[in-house]
């Protein structure tokens, strides 16, 4: 089985490498675009549907240092893919390497249930999640934001702090109550 | 001017959008000049109707004459309205050399044969349609002017396109057609859509096929569409044989605009999860139904997204191959067999 692994490559020089899995195709193009406009480091994005990646560009993959799942709530494929992708890395990147994006929370169409299985796997896993804006410029700039500053710390840029070390800080925890039935 | 004539004028009035009213009145050319002068195409669509009445009344102009106008309106406006496929069936030997004057002649006669009152316009469109206005009387009643049928065929292709036809008329309407076009049989297409432009498109094949071929592209920078050198697709291959499928089932480019494509299942029930049901003998009949506002683009989009596996279903790809969008399936046999009832006129 081809496991993507995280530390097999060496790293470029200032260089930050992600890797964007969605289902959908759609929120990671305007993400990759706003993520190369980032001066200070090279960001290089790479864009995929799902994991397996292709066995024919693993020669050119540079090391991957942030895996992230968008998932769109309002889809059941989405969250399915996301999962089904999830075995496809190597536990390594389950170490701070490895985040969850999720588009759609404020939907009425998208179930409750949806988004807490989503929280109860990013827990489970140890990983952030954040939440996103897709349809606006202002939501893809902010969402931007957040995963460079992961992106930073993940790819060993940012001095004293470490992926592992970060994660704990960011990881989603459940909240005490999240099985129990909501109000609506 | 009769009462009818009144009010297929008014109705016509209300219907035509004021900026096009002059264009239509135009080319109508029942007015002379100073009456075309004389209309103020800003006032309100009530004195508008008022003034035309009054012209009308100065030309003495039947409802033939306003018919005249409706199908000029109709013809310059074809997606209006649900229009119904026909194909006609087993030509005869001179079916293939029936041209204008003899179809004309032809169907005017078997029609009013057929029924006493009717009221028959047949005009020539620049696109070589012919088109038909049918106003139904019986017997004992003259013809109805309010409620037309409008009949488009293009000669030498064994397609017809109806708008609103009721079952009383559709036996005598198909006789007629038969018999002038020089075929034996006439069918039901099992296509239906709002936009006759758009069913003609996809019958007559008016839009871009991709033919299957190993080799996409000769050139390897057809396919890039990254926007910049740091970013890559990763599953570029599969996406671009996911697209070439789907292009190559439903078309390149701008499809025709189909509304609906409507299956009606009488396939047994088939779950292992579910005992009950698939022990029951009966077929279970149901009925799905695609909308959207261009159906054949969705449909792609669905299968070069993914969402619908490739290659793509015989199911789905039917929609354009065939040019339907009717279906039965039934049992019979392996993969869809889309039996249609056999409704010979």
């Amino acid at each position: 089985m081809s496991l993507l692994k995280p530390f097999s490559k060496l790293p470029g020089l200032n260089t930050a490498n992600i890797l964007l899995v969605e289902s959908e195709e759609q929120f990671q193009q305007s993400l990759a675009d706003a993520l190369v406009e980032e001066t200070s480091v090279t960001v290089n994005v790479r864009l995929a549907k799902s994991l397996p990646l292709p066995m024919e560009n693993d020669e050119s993959r540079p090391r991957i240092d942030l895996v992230v799942f968008i998932i769109n709530l309002t889809s059941e494929l989405s969250f399915q893919s996301a999962e089904a992708s999830l075995k496809y890395l190597d536990p390594g990147y389950f170490l701070g390497k490895v985040c969850f994006m999720v588009t759609n929370a404020r939907n009425a169409s998208s179930p409750a249930e949806r988004l807490d299985a989503v929280r109860k796997l990013a827990s489970s896993l140890h990983c952030p999640l954040l939440f996103a804006e897709d349809q606006t410029p202002d939501g893809v700039a902010s969402a931007t934001e957040r995963l460079l500053t992961i992106l930073k710390v993940a790819a060993g840029l940012v001095p004293i702090a470490t992926a592992l070390y970060v994660s704990n800080l960011t990881r989603c925890t459940l909240p005490l109550d999240i099985d129990l039935p909501s109000f609506d | 001017m009769d009462n009818t004539a009144k009010r297929l004028l008014q109705r016509l009035v209300r219907r035509i959008p004021s900026q096009m009213l002059k264009t239509t009145l135009d080319k109508w050319s029942r007015l002379t000049a100073a009456q075309r002068q004389s209309m103020d195409y800003t006032e309100s669509k009530w004195a508008l109707t008022e003034k035309l009445l009054a012209i009308c009344e100065e030309n003495e102009l039947t409802v033939k004459h306003i018919a005249e106008l409706e199908m000029i309106h109709v013809i310059e406006n074809p997606n209006l309205g649900m229009w119904y496929v026909f194909q006609l069936m087993d030509p005869q030997d001179d079916a293939h050399s029936v041209e204008l004057t003899q179809f004309k002649e032809q169907f005017k006669s078997h029609l009013s044969e057929l029924i006493r009152h009717v009221s028959i316009k047949i005009k020539k469109h620049t696109d070589e349609a012919v088109w038909i206005r049918i106003a139904w009387g019986d017997t004992f009643s003259r013809p109805n002017h309010l409620k037309p049928t409008y009949v488009v065929h293009y000669l030498q292709t064994p397609y017809v396109f109806l708008t609103s036809p009721t079952s009383k008329q559709k036996p005598l309407l198909s006789q007629a057609l038969v018999l002038s076009t020089r075929y034996q049989a006439i069918k039901d297409a099992n296509l239906s859509g709002r936009k006759l432009t758009a069913i003609r498109d996809l019958l007559m094949k008016q839009y871009l096929q991709v033919f299957p071929t190993k080799f996409p592209s000769p050139l390897a920078e057809r396919n890039c569409v990254v926007s910049n050198l740091h970013i890559e697709k990763e599953q570029a291959g599969s996406a671009a044989n996911r697209h070439q499928m789907a292009c190559e089932a439903f078309g390149d480019g701008i499809l025709p605009q189909l509304q609906s494509a409507v299956y009606k299942l009488e396939t047994k029930f088939r779950d292992h999860t579910n005992k009950t049901m698939t022990e029951r003998d009966e077929p279970f009949k149901c009925v799905v139904k695609f909308a959207s506002t261009n159906l054949l683009e969705s449909l792609r989009h669905s299968a070069s997204s993914g969402v619908a596996s490739t290659p793509v279903t015989p199911l789905l790809s039917s929609v354009p191959l065939k040019g339907k969008n009717y279906f039965v399936i039934t049992d019979n046999g392996p993969g869809p067999s889309s039996q249609m009832k056999p409704s010979q006129k």
